[in-house]
Parts: C-alpha cells; sequence; structure tokens
C-alpha cells in the first residue's frame, strides 16, 4: 500500500505546486506583501515663514515636500497644524490641508498674540504623517512689526515713502538700516520698481517710473515688501492707486496676418481649396470602388 | 480572372516568388531585423537619456534625423512621378517597371516622417499640430502636404494592385488561407467586367493626374521649411524647384538601383530588359544636369553675392578643412558621374548606370546634409563664451544606428512586399502584349515553314 500512498501523495503536491504557478494572483499577493514590507518611508521636510500684513493680519506659510529618487517632490493634500507657541505651552490654530505645490497658507489676526521672553511670537506647523510618510513639523519666530507706506504724487513725478516700525513693545518704534522693496502687483510674480533701506526715523522713498501700465481704469498696486528680515521676518503692505496707463483687458480682434493667430484671407481659400479639390478626389476614387465592388458579377466567368 | 498567354507566362514565372519564402529570403529578412533592433537599443537610449544624446545641440537643432526624413520622402516622388507621367502619356516600356516605382513611394513615405518623430522631443505634444495648426506655419503645410500625399500614393499603389490581387485570388497559389483570404479582400471583388474595367480605368487616370502636381507641392512645401527662414544657404527663390528636382532625380536612382536588384534576385531579365536602364538612364541624365544647372546658380549667386553669412557657409562648403571634400563628393558624384555614364555608349550598360545611381544617391544624401548643418553652424547672431560642440555638429552612434535601422526598414518593407505582390504587375499587360506574344509565336513558325 505504501507505494500507492506515496504516489497519491506526490501527486498531490505536484498538483499543489501547479495550482500556485498557475495562479498568479496568489504568487502576486506574496509578493506584495513582500513590496509592503519593503517600502521604505518617505521623510518630507517643512518650511515655515510667517508674513505679517499691512492688515494687521499674519500669514502662516508652510510648504511640505520630499526627496524621492533625487528628485524633490512637493506634497499635496496633506493636513498641515498651525501652532502659537508660548513659554508656557502652545495652543492650536487650525489646520489647512496641502495646495497642489505643497503649500498650506494659515491666516490669523495679529492681536492678543502673545510674545515670548524675547519679544517675539512664535508659531510651529505640524504634519503628522501617515502610512507611507513619517511626521515633520517647523518653526517660526518674529518680532511683531508695521510697514507702513504713504503713496507720493509730485507734480510730474510718483514715490513712495516707506515706514517700518517695531510694535513688539506695544509702541511704534522705527526701525533703521533695514531692507525694503517696492513692487507693483502683476498677473504672476510682482514686478520690482526699486529697493532701499530704511534711515534712522525707519523711512525710506522710492520713486515710482511714471506710465506703468495698469488694469483698464489705470489702476496698479504698489507692494511694499521686507524679505528675510532676521528680526522681522517677513512684512508685506499693499496699496492701489490710479497712477497708471489704462490698458483694457478685453482681448483685440488681431487682424488676418502673417504674425497673429488669424491666417491671412488668401492663405485660408487657398488652402481649403487645395485640400478640396485633393481629397475631393480621393472620395470620388473610393466612391468608383465602392460601384466596383457591388458590381461584382454573382456567377464568376470561367476562366 | 482570365489571362492571356503572355500574362500567363508573366505570372508563372514569378508564382514561386509569392508561394515561397526561400532561406535567403529569411537570411536578409533577420539581417534587417537586427539592424532594426540595434536601432531601438538606439532609440530607447534617446528616450531614455533624452536628445542629449544626439550630436544636436543648441546651434545645431537638425542633423542626420532631417537628412534622412528630405531624403525619404524625396526618392517617394520619384515612384509618384515617374509612374504618374508615364501612366498619364501612356509609355509602353513602363509597365514591368511601375510596380517598383510605387512601391518605393509608398515604403518610403512611411519611413521619412519617422525620423521627424525621431527628431522632435515631446512626442506627447504631437497631436497638437492637429489640434492647435497655425495656417502660416510651413511646418503646419508639411504635415497637411505629406499626411495627404501618403494617403495618394497609398491608393494609387492600391488601384494599380487591384486586378493583381484578383488575379492571386483566382491562381490557386500554393500559400496559406489568410494569404488567400487577404487577397480575396484586397480584390474587392474584381471579375473583370466592362464596367468594373472603366472604374478602375477611372480611378486610375484621375489619380495619375492628382498625384503628379500634388507630388510636386509637396516637396515645394518641404523646401519652404528652409526657403521661408532667412538663414544664408535656405532663404532662396529656386528652393521650391531645386528640391523638387533633386527629388525626381534621386529616386530615379532608387527606382534603377531596385530594378536591378530585383532583376538579379528573381531573375526577371525578360521583363525588366536593358532598355528600360538605358531609358531610365537618360531621364536621369536629364534631370542630372537640370539639377547641376540650378545647383550652380545657386550657389554662383551666393558667392557672388557676397553678403557675410551667405559668404561665410560658402566657404564652409568650398574649405576642405571643413565641407569641401562632401561638398566635392555630392557634385562629382551627384551630377558628373551619372551623365558621364549614361552619356558615353560603351558605359551605357544596366550595372554601371546601377552603380552610377548608387553613388548619385549617395552624393544626393550627402548633399542633403550639407544643406542643413553647415547653416546651422553659421548662425546669424554671433555666440559668444560658447562651446564648441553647440557649433558644431557630430552624429553620435544614436542617430547613426537610428538612421542604418531606417534602411534596414527600407530594405525590409521591399522584401516582404515582393513576397505579397509579383514586383512585375501581370494586369498591366493586356491586348498588346498579346499580339505580341502571338506574333512571337508565329515567326519561328514562318522560319520553320520556309526551312
Amino acid at each position: 500500500m505504501k507505494p500507492v500512498i506515496n504516489i497519491r501523495s506526490g501527486s498531490l503536491a505536484i498538483l499543489i505546486i501547479a495550482f500556485l504557478i498557475s495562479n498568479p494572483a496568489l504568487v502576486n499577493a506574496q509578493k506584495d506583501t513582500a513590496k509592503a514590507e519593503t517600502v521604505e518611508m518617505l521623510s518630507p521636510s517643512m518650511d515655515l515663514i510667517g508674513i505679517q500684513k499691512g492688515d494687521n493680519t499674519i500669514d502662516l506659510k508652510a510648504s511640505l515636500k520630499t526627496k524621492f529618487k533625487g528628485a524633490t517632490i512637493k506634497l499635496p493634500h496633506l493636513k498641515v497644524h498651525f501652532l502659537a507657541v508660548t513659554d508656557s505651552g502652545q495652543k492650536e490654530l487650525g489646520y489647512v490641508i496641502t495646495d497642489k505645490v505643497g503649500v498650506s497658507l494659515f491666516n490669523i489676526k495679529a492681536e492678543g498674540l502673545t510674545a515670548g521672553k524675547d519679544g517675539k511670537v512664535k508659531f510651529k506647523a505640524v504634519f503628522d504623517g501617515n502610512k507611507s510618510m513619517d511626521p515633520a513639523d517647523a518653526e517660526v519666530a518674529f518680532k511683531r512689526a508695521r510697514l507702513e507706506i504713504e503713496p507720493v504724487k509730485g507734480d510730474s513725478t510718483y514715490s513712495a515713502n516707506l515706514k517700518l516700525v517695531d510694535v513688539s513693545s506695544g509702541k511704534a518704534v522705527p526701525v533703521p538700516d533695514a531692507a525694503l522693496g517696492l513692487f507693483v502687483k502683476r498677473s504672476f510674480y510682482p514686478m520690482k520698481i526699486g529697493e532701499a533701506k530704511t534711515d534712522s526715523e525707519g523711512l525710506a522713498t522710492i520713486e515710482i517710473p511714471a506710465k506703468l501700465p495698469g488694469d483698464a481704469q489705470g489702476k496698479i498696486t504698489l507692494l511694499a515688501k521686507v524679505d528675510e528680515n532676521e528680526t522681522y521676518g517677513y512684512l508685506e503692505t499693499a496699496v492701489p492707486e490710479n497712477w497708471g496707463v489704462a490698458v483694457s483687458n478685453q482681448n483685440v480682434e488681431l487682424p488676418k496676418a502673417l504674425w497673429s493667430s488669424h491666417p491671412p484671407t488668401w492663405m485660408l481659400i487657398t488652402f481649403i481649396v487645395l485640400m478640396t479639390t485633393v481629397w475631393g478626389h480621393y472620395i470620388v476614387i473610393i466612391y468608383e470602388l465602392f460601384r466596383l465592388r457591388k458590381e461584382e458579377p454573382k456567377i464568376v466567368p470561367e476562366s | 480572372m482570365q489571362l492571356n498567354s503572355y500574362q500567363q507566362q508573366i505570372f508563372d514565372h514569378q508564382r514561386p516568388q509569392i508561394e515561397k519564402f526561400s532561406r535567403r529570403t529569411w537570411g536578409w529578412t533577420i539581417f534587417y531585423l537586427l539592424w532594426i533592433g540595434f536601432g531601438g537599443i538606439a532609440l530607447y537610449t534617446q528616450i531614455a537619456k533624452g536628445h542629449k544624446v544626439t550630436g544636436m545641440r543648441d546651434n545645431v537643432v537638425w542633423g542626420l534625423y532631417i537628412a534622412n526624413f528630405i531624403f525619404f520622402i524625396g526618392i517617394s516622388y520619384a515612384g509618384a512621378v515617374i509612374s504618374g507621367i508615364l501612366h498619364i502619356l501612356k509609355v509602353e516600356w513602363r509597365k514591368p517597371i511601375i510596380r517598383i516605382a510605387e512601391m518605393i513611394t509608398v515604403i518610403s513615405t512611411i519611413i521619412g516622417p519617422i525620423f521627424i518623430l525621431l527628431c522632435v522631443g515631446r512626442l506627447d505634444r504631437l497631436h497638437h499640430l492637429f489640434i492647435y495648426p497655425r495656417l502660416q506655419s510651413p511646418i503646419t503645410w508639411d504635415v497637411l502636404a505629406i499626411g495627404t500625399y501618403f494617403t495618394g500614393s497609398v491608393i494609387f499603389l492600391y488601384l494599380a494592385l487591384i486586378k493583381d490581387y484578383a488575379i492571386y485570388r483566382d491562381a490557386k497559389l500554393n500559400i496559406p488561407k489568410w494569404k488567400q483570404k487577404l487577397y480575396k479582400i484586397l480584390a474587392i471583388g474584381y471579375r473583370g467586367t466592362p464596367s468594373q474595367k472603366k472604374h478602375i480605368a477611372i480611378s486610375m487616370n484621375l489619380m495619375a493626374v492628382m498625384i503628379v502636381p500634388l507630388a510636386i507641392i509637396v516637396h515645394s512645401v518641404l523646401s519652404w521649411i528652409f526657403g521661408m527662414t532667412l538663414r544664408p544657404g535656405w532663404h532662396s527663390t529656386i528652393f521650391g524647384p531645386y528640391f523638387v528636382l533633386a527629388a525626381i532625380y534621386s529616386g530615379t536612382g532608387v527606382l534603377i538601383m531596385a530594378m536591378w536588384v530585383y532583376r538579379r534576385m528573381y531573375k526577371l531579365h525578360s521583363y525588366i530588359e536593358d532598355k528600360h536602364f538605358i531609358y531610365l538612364g537618360y531621364i536621369m541624365m536629364v534631370l542630372g544636369a537640370a539639377y547641376g544647372y540650378f545647383t550652380f546658380s545657386e550657389y554662383l549667386t551666393d558667392w557672388y553675392g557676397s553678403q557675410r553669412w551667405d559668404a561665410q557657409v560658402i566657404s564652409k562648403l568650398f574649405d576642405p578643412r571643413e565641407y569641401g571634400w562632401w561638398f566635392l563628393f555630392a557634385n562629382v558624384a551627384g551630377i558628373v558621374l551619372p551623365i558621364a555614364v549614361v552619356a558615353i555608349p560603351k558605359t551605357r550598360k544596366p550595372g554601371l548606370i546601377a552603380i552610377a545611381s548608387f553613388f548619385m544617391v549617395m552624393a544626393l544624401w550627402v548633399k542633403r546634409y550639407l544643406i542643413i548643418v553647415p547653416t546651422l553652424e553659421t548662425p546669424l547672431l554671433p555666440m559668444q563664451d560658447t562651446r564648441p560642440e553647440y557649433v558644431h555638429y557630430h552624429a553620435t552612434w544614436v542617430e547613426w544606428a537610428l538612421t542604418f535601422a531606417g534602411v534596414a526598414t527600407f530594405f525590409l518593407f521591399f522584401t516582404i512586399g515582393s513576397k505579397f505582390v509579383t514586383v512585375v504587375p501581370i494586369s498591366e499587360f493586356g491586348d498588346e502584349e498579346k499580339k505580341k506574344a502571338k506574333a512571337s509565336a508565329i515567326e519561328p513558325a514562318k522560319e520553320i515553314a520556309t526551312v
């Protein structure tokens, strides 16, 4: 009997192996499990900056990205929590989901913020991590300040007086020797007009060129900025002025020309005539072939 | 399909060509496939690493690929123009060679545009050419013209094949069933009734009339890609006719070479006779003379005008340290040699005409290269502190591999094509050949009777 059992068990083993081989789902499932175990966790990095705005609010901007196979990837659709950090602890302000370029923008009112012993307000952004990514966080601290802009119209010239004051102590203290920039808002990135450093009064004046293209009403938006200041971080203040040249925002119909998006009439006619003639002939020929096919005699002539 | 005795004789002679795929044919097919495979490796390298693996850079943005594109599109016109014109003029000696000419047209029109695809990056945006065409752009003209021309040449070839497909269908060939079915489908029920003959005749005449101006327009459009720009060596009013002439000229050379190869391969000496080589040799000689005249006129005016940039290009073409030797080869092998071989009675022989055609075709390929590269190496704006490799073009192994893969594909299509259709068309030989066949049968009988 033994040999019979051996043969049967041998056959069974062969059958099982054959089943496993012929069933890719099982094999793949095993492979997937193995893969899942060996998947490396991504380690994202986070940048956080605070932009003090002219309307007494602060934009907290967190950028989340990671390195994958040597390339930097911006991480969208992830939850980033924003916290206010004080000497006594931290308080959650809220959360924002990162956009398609991995940025979360959180706006808070600047009133009532508690500064630390060093006079700086502190914020923290936290990403808790998930199945495939490690957690990440970043902190930012800066002294409260205010950037003011005063447009000045001369007889034939335009300028802007900019003033930077420290308000961390509750009083407006001028900030000397700080780099400022003046920009005009555009559809995409703001256009730089000039830059200057504040004097002992915290003041700086920048000239504005005349005849800047504005919107349909000739309006331009002046934007004063402080970037990457060691003490105050980032500041922005914007003010609209009717100093620009009115540029219609309506699309002007371009004439028919070689250089425009509409071809000259003669070219269009030539093209249509040529194409219609040639393709028309093709259609006639194909029609002739269809007729030929239809006219196949039912009784084949003897060869 | 009823065949006359002469048609039957031609068919019986070529029957094995369709029925058998000989060892030699297999050998060549594998050889071509290996070349194409090597081209595939080059293509993978180009896609994986980008166009930096080619010699094309900021200044010289076109190289071997565009030279190949113009070359293949050029030779395609010869088939169309020669077969179209000879058909309209009802030239009798065209019949045995017309199929080869039409095959050259279709095959090279398939291969030519592939080089454009190899040349451009971002193939994912290729459909933009059709979705957002700009009618003022010569590139748009070219895409439309080549698409239209390709369709026309396929229809032209197919029309000429319908009668032959009907013959293959009814001939009880010793071929696989799928091939028999294919012939049945392609014959579209042609039985040789008078009305069916009329449909074919109308279509053929229409296409023959259409294909000649179409070929001229299409190659003119191709030349305008260069001629419409203000670059030295390109901005020329004669570029349209110059390109058309060069295209038909090089195509005639390829036709002669193909005739020579097929004649030897399938022993078609009775049909593709010495006179066919000589007649095509005459055509080649006339075209060669006209091409030489255009070349001389083009470079003479540029040289005499001595405009700064034109003079720079001319000096590069004449300088032996740059393109001097290639320019000399292009003109000697491309103009002098074919004219001399055909003009001298002693050398007016099929073998020598075929050899002269080969060198002429090579010379015209070099000529296309010389039209593209020296001009692009002469930028209108002076370049400062630029790398020498950005100014001077050197083709890389990737470009050469893909070039040879294109040539191998051309030969492969010919090899496979000749296994599906007879190289010498059967249906073309109608009643006149029947009479001739009868006459040739009577002549020996008379001789015997007199003896």
